[in-house]
């Protein structure tokens, strides 16, 4: 363990000054058959990338901040910061969350019960910076030190001995990239607080005030998403092409003549998927298809700007990005007149478009909202489609991704469907709404930028990997093939990462997939075969 | 004279304790409403046992809302007897922390006791019970609070996040605690024990014996600062759980939820990135795109 202290200010500048990257030997051991696996040092930024952006301590760049050269652009960037923070305690800037933003504050005992929780701080062989009290810490810190009226009065005393300068702000932002927003510390809380939250807050603090962001999740993506139409940077056009290689391959691979149906007023359905599957793992949207079609449901996709993606990426960051996109797609389904959306395989969008924008949607515009593993669960258990599940005679097991299980309690629908098309399910340990992160929450996993994917191979997904081989041990060997079935775009993209890395499709024989590929893939009516046994 | 300024002092402190909490409590209260961020599994659902909610049921709009009290008060008694939740997590600390918290409850137990013996209301049976629970009361306090003190100063997982203010507090509760025993366990009969208590806070009597000044000394300056520590967590956690871990209420069928949330739409923003009009609602804000949306990036 790195035993750093954060109590002053001189602890904390040693600590950013001394610490040049992670001990890739610390990070967690892994089981059988990565006993001899060393992983490589995570990558500095480069002498020009160094030049022009200010990574965090650990030498980490997500957020990618401008590195600030003159002392009038470093007093900046403090004075923006304390300016931002002020804000976040305002009610009329933040009453989106300022209730559970103060609690979390000020109600913190240190028992420290949160730390183990923590995928990323125990996958990195428990690095002080991942605590996940640190950045609280910190934060509250400068808080009750530069904010309070009594701030100055015994700082020493009452550990609010922290001088703030532009190396803390940015060692803080970074910071909050650091997190996945997971949650889990916020399980083991006694008091109930939630250090996942003030990661948002600080991430939000950051985007709202001083414009800074992982681009990934700001330039790249909720401003893409409001001006393309999507994260991805599908236009409507480049859809219709999309769709038409959809028909086509499902003709080709299933044997079945399907029209994507869009803009179909008066469905039951609006069905949201995360543009992310149309590109990457087009067999998900496919697979939906083959299902809704066979079950005889009346749905439809939106081929209008922001509502033929459902991503909202401003749920990790920024809630001014996230309301916008959020109303964009209740007007799309609302003027469709559907009787609700029902949203894909991804576990963000089943947050951001049911229990956050509950409360965000005016009445004129609300629509209901359900989750397909829960019409899935109706349609498998209650045998309304043809299944037959010898086709899936295989080693599978569950990720359960954060947003849908700890966040909505959405936990039984998914094991249920698992239980009747997979002989050879298993679970993984934790599970459920105690399940792990698999690394690559809160936008981690479309960050490709810089050192960033390094790290996250590594440490934050370090945790969930070596859960995949646990429930795998009993045929861990690579002839063996094996599901890592992760019903979310999020995951899917951190697990084929993992995987890669890892080099598990050639070590092991494991391989992830969505939900509905599953189902499909024991479908009597669809041609034998439907999940492609290749990595990609 | 001791007497009437330990009465005085202790009366000070009760005050400032009842407002600040008072203050505290108002504000988490009052704060405006805001978006869900329910944690599960949620106490009062009826799949709590595998941590499932109410959208786990198709077309679940149409379904009545079921909400299992019983159940929520079980998760909260295991949660407030037994510390559930640090045993489950952090045990190390767990043994420590019962006794602290288990010496407390019992020490406010006695009190409100010994307020019951002051105003006559108090039956046969309650009072030699008090000498037990003041007795237990302190030692648990002050056993409690050495444990972790000890732990604070020498764990180094908790060393780091620990102020002297932290340890300055664990003392005060260790002497606290340890005074509060020997009052109980030494003076013959709770009845005197009450009436002791009771005269200085009447302001009657001049002198006081220094080990009872000290008591009521040492527990009206913890009182004192209470509100302003972490310790409101008593209270707080109330709204950390039932207000935000536990609150799945949907808006549907809710039109004072949605009435608050009406008004916070309202309110004028005044964030500084570009891409944020400042000076806006938060309803315009959130429907109109800035231009500076367009151009994107680390604005």
């Amino acid at each position: 363990m790195t035993d750093v202290s954060i109590r002053t200010r001189e602890e904390l500048a040693e600590f950013l000054e001394r610490y040049e990257g992670v001990d890739v030997s610390a990070l967690l051991p892994l089981p059988h058959p990565y006993e001899d696996w060393a992983d490589e040092p995570i990558p500095l930024l480069s002498e020009s990338q160094a030049e022009r952006i200010a990574p965090g301590p650990d030498g980490v760049a997500a957020a990618q901040i401008p590195l600030p050269k003159t002392e009038e652009e470093r007093e900046r960037l403090v004075a923006g910061f304390l300016e931002g923070l002020r804000k976040l305690l305002t009610k009329e800037n933040n009453w989106t969350f300022l209730q559970p933003l103060l609690l979390s504050l000020e109600n913190c005992v240190k028992c420290q019960s949160c730390a183990e929780a923590c995928p990323i701080y125990t996958g990195s062989g428990r690095v002080e910076y991942y605590r996940p009290t640190f950045r609280s810490e910190v934060l509250r810190k400068i808080v009750n030190r530069y904010l309070k009226p009594a701030g100055g009065l015994f700082p020493k005393f009452r550990g609010l001995d922290i001088d703030l300068d532009w190396e803390t702000v940015i060692a803080l932002a970074e910071s909050s990239y650091r997190c996945t927003l997971c949650r889990r510390c916020a399980q083991a809380c006694p008091v109930g607080l939630d250090n996942g939250l003030i990661s948002r807050e600080i991430r939000k603090l950051f985007s709202q005030e001083l414009g800074i962001a992982m681009p990934e999740l700001h330039e790249k993506g909720t401003v893409k998403q409001l001006t393309v139409g999507s994260s991805t940077g599908l236009n409507p056009a480049g859809l219709a092409d999309i769709m038409e290689f959809a028909e086509e391959d499902i003709q080709e691979k299933t044997g079945l003549d399907i029209t994507m149906p869009f803009d179909v007023e008066g469905a039951d359905y609006l069905v949201m998927h995360n543009a992310g599957e149309f590109l990457s793992w087009p067999e998900n949207l496919q697979a939906f298809a083959i299902i809704l079609e066979a079950a005889g449901i009346k749905w439809t996709l939106s081929s209008e700007l922001v509502g033929y993606d459902s991503v909202n990426y401003g749920l990790f960051y920024d809630d001014v990005q996230y309301s916008r996109i959020a109303l964009k797609h209740y007007e799309v389904a609302k003027k469709l007149g559907v009787k609700a959306m029902l949203v894909g395989e991804c576990g963000h969008a089943h947050k951001a478009l049911m229990p956050i924008a509950d409360r965000l949607i005016p009445d004129e515009l609300r629509v209901r909202t359900e989750s397909c593993l829960v019409l899935l669960e109706d349609l498998v258990v209650n045998e309304k489609l043809l299944l037959d599940p010898s086709r899936n005679d295989f080693p599978v097991t569950l990720h359960d991704p954060c947003n849908i299980t700890r966040s909505m309690g959405i936990v039984q629908p998914q094991r249920n469907i698992l239980r009747k098309i997979a002989p050879r399910f298993r679970e993984m340990e934790p599970h459920g709404v105690y399940n792990y992160c698999c690394g690559g929450g809160s936008g981690f996993a479309i960050c490709s930028s810089l050192n960033f994917p390094d790290w996250r191979s590594r440490v934050s997904g370090r945790l969930k990997f070596r859960q995949i081989l646990e429930a795998f041990a009993d045929c861990i060997d690579a002839d063996t093939k094996k599901y890592v079935c992760a019903p979310c775009s999020n995951c899917k993209g951190q697990m084929r990462d993992l995987i890669n890395y890892y080099q598990a499709w050639n070590r092991c024989g494991i391989l992830y997939g969505g939900l509905v590929e599953l189902i499909v893939n024991a479908m009597v009516d669809v041609r034998e075969g439907f999940i492609d046994w290749e990595m990609h | 004279m001791t007497g009437i300024l330990i009465g005085g002092w202790v009366w000070f402190c009760v005050g400032v304790f009842v407002v600040g909490c008072l203050w505290k409590a108002f504000r988490y209260a009052t704060a405006p409403v805001h978006l869900r961020w329910d944690l599960y599994p949620v106490a009062h659902e009826p799949r709590r046992d595998h941590g499932g909610s109410y959208l786990e049921e198709r077309e679940w709009w149409t379904k009545p809302s079921r909400k299992d009290r019983l159940g929520e008060l079980g998760v909260m008694a295991a949660e407030i007897l037994l510390l559930k939740g640090v045993w489950e997590h952090n045990r190390r600390v767990w043994w420590g922390s019962l006794m602290f918290h288990w010496g407390l409850y019992l020490l406010t137990l006695t009190t409100v006791g010994l307020g019951l013996e002051v105003v006559g209301l108090a039956r046969g049976w309650l009072v030699p019970m008090l000498a037990v629970t003041g007795t237990a009361g302190g030692a648990g306090t002050a056993v409690g609070a050495l444990i972790l003190l000890g732990m604070r100063a020498f764990d180094p997982l908790l060393r780091p996040y620990t102020s002297p203010a932290d340890r300055a507090n664990l003392l005060v509760l260790c002497a606290f605690g340890t005074l509060s025993a020997f009052v109980a366990a030494w003076t013959p009969g709770m009845e005197t024990v009450a009436r002791r208590l009771a005269d200085p806070l009447r302001f009657r009597g001049s002198a006081m014996d220094p080990l009872w000044a000290a008591q009521m000394a040492v527990g009206g300056l913890f009182l004192l600062y209470f509100p302003a520590t972490r310790m409101v967590h008593f209270f707080a956690k109330y709204f950390t759980y039932h207000k935000v871990r536990w609150d799945d209420e949907p808006v549907a069928g809710n039109p004072r939820l949605a009435a608050r949330l009406s008004a916070a739409l309202d309110f004028g923003v005044d964030w500084s990135a570009s891409h944020v009009q400042t000076g806006r609602t938060w309803a315009e804000v959130a429907t109109e795109l800035p231009e500076a949306t367009k151009g994107g990036g680390n604005d």
